[in-house]
């Protein structure tokens, strides 16, 4: 065996360890030091405000707002750019980026406690002081609906989209083809479905399991109706012992009932469907399915459906028709007999914010930019898609072909004495992952002390 | 016979100087290796006893995540998820690679044609596979529904591939073979053009069939082959990750679930990425541990420095 | 000569073998040319009818020409990255018996071993510390550092064929290692060279997770994850991402088509004669 030159190795060796050690210091060293300068300067353009967007099919309205906020003078100082970002990534992305130089000026949120962890470490701009120089800024809005997103004394965020409230739509031409009525109390549901699926509907209540939290809205309701807003209430404030309750194991059996009454289709079957794919919309479009419970978004989601290209407007496709021809029902959620709860009851998202960063390089840009949110063009443009817009001068500007459907869902915001905001929204981002299985798990296994076990190892917003 | 180090002479053999590269050669790519794989790893460890969300900076928390991830039963199960995965990626994939190469290293006419159009699927990003497949599987709208003579067995699930543990496994062997059998085909039909002439020729004088042939000649020759596929194979089937991503989400319930997937929802869905290193940690050693003990058994490594060019 | 193959089974396997690769492209080329109507209404299996580019159109005004761009700048970096660290380490590996470069050599086979997932969180936090994140260098650089064993590997096992006699009469003229490299092993390796070529830049044209983690805006959104995003939006249009998918196969094709030999030559060399 030839040996070889030791100085050499030695040598090797060393500079090997060196580099080793040197990079870990560096890495060490920057990390200490990007800490004492409290974030440098952005890695992003000058003259440029980022806005984070959650991507779907209702983007073409925030791409308006920014289009239109870029023609005034102070977007031509002071530019603003959206980036989107798919439903299904969009939380990772914010999260990973909220204390990188790469954090957007303005993002996009649900209020509660999808800010919680961001106003906790100091990266939210109290939007009080915007407020006090442009006072529409505040009084634009419903008082209710900006408390949602206020945390302390402090207001973070300005509401951008609509209230989404979860209801039921249904094929129109499919229940009255089937002589189903649209069902006002539980029972009837189960009526209805048992009857559907008699006469051939495969799958009479369209779900996309695959996604996890379109089934959470089941529960949502289920547990307001037959226990009551408290219990969730209770849940999040940290009592985990009404997951055990009779109410809450009442609730679980409801959902056991419908599915094994087959309402979802074959047991399981809804894990292989997506409402983020669009297979859900085709489903109750096509006629494969009668109802689906859905958030208010919905709407537009039909509409679009099978248009070419994602989030054309206007929508071309076949969902488009099935819209103008009068075919998509939409109703509450029906009530439970017996139940705590009040059959006007809500759930869903209370509102979709826009909150601001605590270091944006150009808070003028961005006060300049929020007052577009109250203006009447771009409430009448949320309008149009089907968002219903919480501002003060909402209910004069509803109009046009989206009209009966916006006044119908701002009657039921108006009446709602309880509105839960949904649960993966309530809790803490850290928990999301495991309430989504529990929920997708019990639907596919039935298993109560599964679930309530998982529930009871959450740990609430604190 | 020794020289001394000097301007990129090293060592001789046989007696003349030749004009060998010094160590320094291979600085700069282990250097720049070592920066973004094994400083990472190094970074990894030390995470693993912190804990951290991405906001704000690392908390130690000591031994707190190693314990938690391993009363943790969906990390425990992803090890039997992953194993599983794994093997049968590995028993799918070598018989048909192995036959294909070999095949494809004869003479055959068609065959320039047809290596063109194997290797296609190589050529598809892992990302662009998955979505190809989960819209072609879509229960109501894709082959499930268009060849339901074929989809409604009770083997298929009925149709709803990603409704049941069992067939969600088999659409990810499936999508995995279908993307990476060319690679291997492409390394067994090297293997295969390098087995000497002689030896078939000999077979056959001795009146020796095709079928015995392949067993007595073929598989044997092709040891190191099989290794290198094996290791190849082994360290992809421990790390899918984006078929995962883009057709199951580690669904139905977890039972998808790899450990490297889970890896991933830890830290950018929950935001825990502390526990989310452990799972890093376990699955580099676990990974190299394997492939460690493949090369050192077969003795692969050491084939190769034999066969050094002096 | 012509060696003896088991013919019929292999006749049986090749030809199912051929419909199992070849149907999905099938559907998927023809679902690239297909009205969003006319591919739901008739299925994925169905022979065409009334062809459509406008499915091209479409992709291309959603921002696929920037991600061609993007994806094409990473590659060629990733290209550039790994033919110029490369070959000098497999020479010194091929050509230096000392203990360092053998245990610089295990090095690199571990790191083959080294799953990206398990590093990708500390890649991410120490990209985002450098002020990297959301950069095309953020997806160069552990894309190349990635591609670095299995390209070492291959270029080995190809310099391998370069004979002792060829670097003795190199010796015999007094070249030192570095005339050595540059004229008869660099000229000598150009098989391996390609092939190397070819597999960094499918690493980097193919790349999924790197970007995923650690670019977030569309100025520096690449193709396979453009692809997801497009898909993962709410109303799927089937044949605009058949489009899309076309699209991304046609530049790699080309590179693969005329490297061909190479790539097959220097993939023989990976299994060890």
């Amino acid at each position: 065996m030839l040996s070889s030159n030791k100085c050499s190795r030695r040598g090797a060796v060393a500079a090997a360890a060196t580099i080793a050690v040197a990079a870990v210091a560096a890495v060490g060293a920057s990390a200490s030091s990007a800490q004492t300068h409290a974030h440098a300067s952005s890695s992003r353009p000058a003259n440029e405000i980022n806005i984070l967007m959650y991507g779907d099919a209702q983007n073409s309205v925030e791409k308006y707002e920014i289009a239109t906020y870029n023609k005034t003078p102070e977007g031509k100082k002071v530019k603003a750019v959206l980036t989107t970002i798919p439903g299904a990534n969009y939380q990772t992305k914010l999260q990973t980026i909220m204390s990188t130089s790469s954090a957007p000026d303005i993002f996009f949120n649900w209020g509660g406690g999808s800010i919680e962890q961001f106003q906790k470490a100091g990266l939210l701009l109290p939007l009080n002081s915007m407020m006090k120089a442009d006072p529409k800024l505040k009084s634009s809005f419903l008082p209710s609906i900006l408390n949602a997103a206020k945390i302390g004394a402090n207001y973070y965020g300005v509401p951008m989209r609509g209230t989404q409230p979860v209801v039921l739509f249904y094929n129109k031409k499919v229940l009255s083809e089937d002589g189903v009525s649209v069902p006002k109390t539980w029972a009837e549901l189960l009526s209805d479905v048992k009857t559907l699926k008699s006469k051939g509907v495969a799958v009479p209540i369209a779900l996309g399991g695959g996604d996890q939290w379109p089934s959470l809205m089941w529960y949502e309701y289920l547990y307001d109706r037959v226990a009551g807003p408290s219990l969730v209430t209770d849940g999040l404030a940290g009592h985990k012992s009404v997951w055990g309750s009779a109410a809450s194991k009442q609730a679980l059996g409801d959902i056991k009932t419908l599915v094994n009454a087959g309402a979802f289709g074959p047991s399981k079957s809804w894990d292989s469907i997506k409402f983020t794919a669009g297979t859900t919309a085709q489903m109750l479009v096509g006629g494969i399915s009668a109802f689906e419970l859905m958030g208010s978004w919905d709407y537009s989601t039909i509409q679009s459906q099978g248009s070419t290209a994602t989030g054309t407007n206007p929508a071309n496709g076949p969902g488009a028709t099935f819209v103008k021809d009068g075919d998509l029902g939409y109703s509450a959620f029906p009530s439970v007999s017996g139940g705590k709860g009040n059959g006007a009851d809500l759930a869903g998202n209370t509102e979709n914010y826009y909150s601001v960063l605590a270091k944006t390089r150009y808070p003028q840009a961005v006060a300049d930019f929020l007052k577009i949110m109250y203006s009447p063009t771009m409430v009448k443009d949320e309008l149009a898609i089907g968002n219903l817009t919480t501002t003060t001068n909402t209910p004069k500007l509803i109009s046009g072909p989206t009209a009966p459907y916006l006044k119908w869902q701002y009657n039921l915001v108006h009446i709602a004495p309880a509105f839960q905001l949904s649960w993966d929204q309530a809790y803490p981002q850290t928990d999301t992952n495991a309430l989504h299985t529990a929920v997708a798990v019990y639907f596919d296994n039935l298993n109560a002390s599964a679930f309530i076990s998982s529930m009871e190892k959450l740990t609430p917003a604190s | 016979m020794t020289t001394l180090a000097n301007g990129g002479r090293t060592k001789s053999s046989g007696g003349l100087k030749v004009g060998r590269p010094s160590f320094l050669w291979s600085l700069p790519a282990i250097t720049y290796f070592a920066l973004f794989a094994l400083v990472p790893l190094g970074v990894v460890a030390w995470l693993s006893f912190n804990s951290w969300d991405a906001i704000g900076s690392p908390k130690w928390v000591g031994t707190a995540n190693w314990s938690a991830m391993f009363s943790d039963p969906i990390f425990i199960k992803s090890f039997k998820v992953t194993a599983i995965l794994t093997t049968l990626g590995i028993v799918v994939q070598t018989p048909i690679s192995m036959l294909l190469g070999v095949w494809a290293a004869g003479n055959q006419r068609n065959r320039a044609v047809l290596s063109v159009l194997y290797f296609i699927p190589l050529l598809l990003s892992a990302a662009a596979i998955s979505v190809v497949w989960g819209q072609l599987l879509n229960p109501y709208f894709g082959f499930p529904h268009e060849l339901h003579w074929l989809f409604g067995s009770a083997l298929f699930n009925h149709g709803y591939l990603f409704s049941s543990p069992s067939t969600a496994i088999g659409v990810l062997t499936f999508v995995g073979m279908w993307q990476w059998t060319p690679f291997h085909t492409l390394i067994y039909q090297g293997g295969a053009r390098g087995i000497p002439e002689v030896l078939y020729q000999a077979a056959s004088i001795d009146g020796a069939g095709r079928i015995r042939q392949f067993f007595s000649i073929t598989l044997p020759q092709l040891r190191n082959t099989m290794i290198t596929s094996l290791v190849l194979m082994l360290v992809g089937g421990l790390t899918t990750f984006d078929s995962i991503l883009i057709l199951t989400q580690g669904q139905p319930g977890t039972s998808t679930t790899t450990t490297s997937y889970y890896m991933y929802e830890k830290a950018f869905q929950s935001f825990q990425f502390g526990e989310a290193s452990v799972i890093g940690v376990v699955l580099a050693v676990v990974t190299v541990l394997i492939s460690l003990i493949i090369v050192r058994a077969s003795g692969w490594d050491k084939m190769r420095s034999t066969q050094e060019g002096v | 000569m012509t060696r003896q193959r088991p013919n019929y089974i292999a006749g049986v396997l090749t030809t199912f073998w051929l419909l199992i690769v070849l149907v999905p492209i099938y559907v998927l080329v023809k679902g690239a040319f297909q009205t969003q109507s006319n591919y739901i209404a008739s299925g994925p299996l169905s022979l065409p009818k009334d062809l459509t580019t406008q499915n091209f159109h479409l992709v291309f005004q959603d921002g696929f020409a920037r991600f061609f761009l993007n994806t094409g700048i990473i590659t060629f970096a990733v290209v550039l990255i790994v033919i110029a660290l490369v070959p000098p380490v497999a020479f010194a590996i091929v050509r230096n018996r000392s203990r360092t470069v053998t245990v610089a050599f295990r090095i690199l086979l571990l790191g083959l071993a080294v799953p990206i997932q398990a590093v990708i969180v500390p890649i991410f936090y120490l990209i985002s510390k450098a002020h990297l994140y959301d950069t095309l260098l953020a997806v160069i650089l552990p894309t190349a550092a990635f591609s670095i064993p299995l390209s070492t590997i291959i270029l080995t096992g190809n310099m391998r064929d370069i004979t002792s006699e060829m670097y003795e009469a190199m010796a015999l003229d007094g070249a030192s290692s570095w005339r050595t490299f540059r004229s008869l092993v660099v000229p000598l390796s150009r098989g391996g060279i390609a092939t190397i070529t070819i597999f960094s830049a499918l690493n980097g044209w193919n790349g999924f997770l790197f970007p995923l983690i650690l670019t977030q805006s569309a100025h520096v959104e690449v193709f396979t994850l453009g692809l997801y995003d497009f898909t993962t939006a709410n109303a799927v249009d089937a044949p605009a991402v058949c489009a899309a998918v076309v699209l991304s196969i046609i530049p790699i094709l080309l590179v693969y088509l005329f490297a061909r030999r190479w790539l097959i030559q220097g993939l023989m060399g990976v299994g060890g004669k």
